[in-house]
């Protein structure tokens, strides 16, 4: 896939429309700018969220009420779609070729893998920073996996209530388990589902990892499920029935869902080794950008086809020789986006990129590459 | 300060207490009805006094009607022992339209949703039980229930909940079928669907 153009308007300090170019293609500016807002406005209108805020009514431009961005996605020759995401106070509408579309079917158009400063949580931070990665993963093999997911988080947040409720009004157990009888039994449905689909997800990013790009550490990861050494975990469904079973005094002492996938992990080795605590910063980089690379070659191996690669402040995330190694891997492979406030950069890596000079959200320069030529523009 | 008179303000009001109306189309609903000859607003008062006033619930399914039971129920040629279970009135029409099920319904007016207070007790189930004995149901035993709930997780732990509520009696409890849209090609169909039709995909 290849992401043509993006438009922005009132979308933070943006302002106006830009051809990207198949390969490589270099945000340049001071800080401050806004090469990021251009990255965060990729990655909104592919996500329908920003990378940066929880709230994507922050990305509205101040004293404005609508932002919007808007961008048009190539499938191969012939295939032009319009996407577009607007955001008006709480609200946010998305649309495919003018005509609203519910999010399962939008989030398929564009599949992104972005390297940014918070994805570092995945190999550092907490278990759902790493659950989320897994997800976007499976959901990016299997659109219906959204849907899914949303399903499953809907019915913990149902049985989150029932379980609050019952410990503040002090409700009895048998009542509690007569209110949580017809959650829990799709819970074990969806649950098994979310299970399958990681497990699958993970054992395929174990084949494709290239474990050995950046460093000597052998990376490995592995699926580590809140059920393990509870019994079998072959008959997830009934492992889960009977410990959602056994526990529910325990979940009603809590008041909130102690049993399920929402709990799960994924564990990054290297040598065998947990990378999050034994992982020096470095280390810890070049697994992410392991990782990142296997989801890219799995989605390539599924779709025939490659996501776009977002890189923010490039700098700050990756020394030159990483930089160097990783713009080799990706070369005739993904439509990249990157940030960088060095002009050294521009000249030394990126003769073959589409460079973009933002200044105050603008583009106020380009550079196209003498070797890749860039997209016609219409 | 008010923005516009006040009984115009009172009217936008009223407007924005309505379902999916905003300010603008409560404003533009009270401009409109402002233009509006008198005899027409009129009428539409009266439209409104009327079906407040006329419609009631059927005691025996809960349905919208005029006449208590409703013309399902009292119905000499509908089958009383098949009862289809439904969230909403506009649902029980959507079934209607089928013309195939001879059955009669029973109106949940709702379905579970804890995030919303909504429990067991909230739902209009408490008429459903005493319809199963046949000296309440017209002489019919009542053989098998439909649940016909709409296919989102509230729909599927409210079909769940009256599943084991009536399990234990001995008849029979069904869940309407999750899949395919008739007629339409399978490279229309979205994900979800063609993954639930997957799903529940049966031998032929
Ligand atoms: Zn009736």
């Amino acid at each position: 896939m290849l992401l043509e153009w993006i438009e922005a308007s009132n979308f933070r300090n943006l302002s106006g429309k830009i051809f990207w170019g198949p390969g490589f293609n270099i945000i340049h500016g001071s800080n401050g700018q806004g090469k990021t807002n251009w990255l965060e406005a990729i990655h909104t209108l592919a996500r329908a969220k920003s990378f940066r805020t929880q709230h994507l009514q922050e990305s509205i431009k101040f004293g404005e009420q609508l932002a919007v961005v808007r961008g048009r996605v190539a499938h191969g020759a012939d295939i032009h779609r319009d996407l577009q995401i607007a955001l008006q106070g709480n609200t946010k509408s998305i649309s495919l070729n003018g005509k609203r579309e519910p999010l399962t079917g939008y989030l398929s158009q564009i599949h992104i893998v972005a390297l940014t400063a918070d994805e570092l949580d995945i190999v550092r931070g907490m278990p759902d920073a790493r659950r989320r990665f897994l997800d976007r993963g499976v959901a990016s093999l299997q659109p219906a996996y959204v849907q899914t997911l949303m399903d499953y988080n809907r019915v913990i947040k149902q049985k989150n209530h029932i379980l609050r409720n019952s410990a503040e009004r002090e409700i009895s157990l048998f009542e509690t388990e007569n209110l949580v009888a017809p959650w829990n039994q799709q819970l074990i449905g969806l649950a098994a589902q979310v299970h399958r689909g990681r497990c699958d997800y993970v054992e395929r990013l174990n084949q494709v990892l290239e474990r050995r790009v950046f460093g000597r550490e052998e990376v490995t990861l592995n699926y580590v499920s809140s059920l393990e050494g509870k019994g079998d975990l072959d008959d997830y469904q009934g492992l889960i029935a009977e410990r959602l079973r056994l526990r529910l005094p325990a979940e009603l002492a809590a008041g909130h869902s102690l049993i399920g996938p929402h709990r799960d992990d994924l564990a990054i080795l290297f040598d065998g080794h947990e990378m999050r605590i034994y992982g020096s910063a470095g280390q810890q980089r070049s697994a992410l950008l392991l990782l990142d690379l296997a989801a890219i070659s799995l989605y390539n191996s599924w779709h025939n086809d490659y996501p776009l690669f977002l890189i923010d402040d490039v700098d700050a995330e990756l020394d030159e020789k990483r930089i160097g190694k990783l713009l080799e891997y990706l070369e005739g492979r993904t439509q990249t986006f990157i940030t960088t406030a060095k002009s050294s950069h521009v000249g030394r890596f990126f003769s073959q990129a589409n460079v973009f000079e933002i200044e105050e959200g603008v583009v106020v320069g380009t550079a196209e590459p003498k070797v890749i030529s860039a997209v016609e523009k219409p | 300060m008010l923005e516009y008179a006040e009984p115009v303000t009172k009217l936008i009001d009223e407007f924005k207490r309505l379902p999916s109306i905003g300010q603008k189309s409560a404003q533009r609903l009270a401009f409109h009805i402002m233009r509006m000859p008198e005899a027409e607003v009129e009428r539409l008062v009266l439209a409104m006094r009327e079906v407040k006033q006329r419609i009631i619930l059927c005691s025996v399914c809960n349905n919208h009607t005029e006449l208590d039971p409703c013309r399902f129920c009292s119905s000499p040629t509908r089958d009383h022992g098949v009862i289809c279970v439904v969230e909403e009135p506009h649902s029980l029409v959507a079934v209607e339209k089928t013309r195939s099920f001879k059955g009669v319904y029973h109106v949940l007016h709702g379905s579970l949703s804890p995030i919303r207070h909504i429990g067991p007790s909230d739902l209009h189930l408490a008429n459903l039980l005493p319809r199963l004995k046949p000296e309440n149901n017209e002489g019919v035993q009542v053989t098998e229930i439909i649940l016909a709930t709409n296919p989102t997780t509230e729909g599927e732990a409210t079909a769940n909940y009256i599943g084991r509520l009536l399990k234990p009696l001995g008849l029979r409890v069904t869940r309407i079928a999750m899949g395919m849209p008739v007629g339409s090609d399978l490279e229309y169909v979205d994900e979800v669907t063609m993954d639930k039709s997957l799903a529940n995909r049966h031998e032929i």
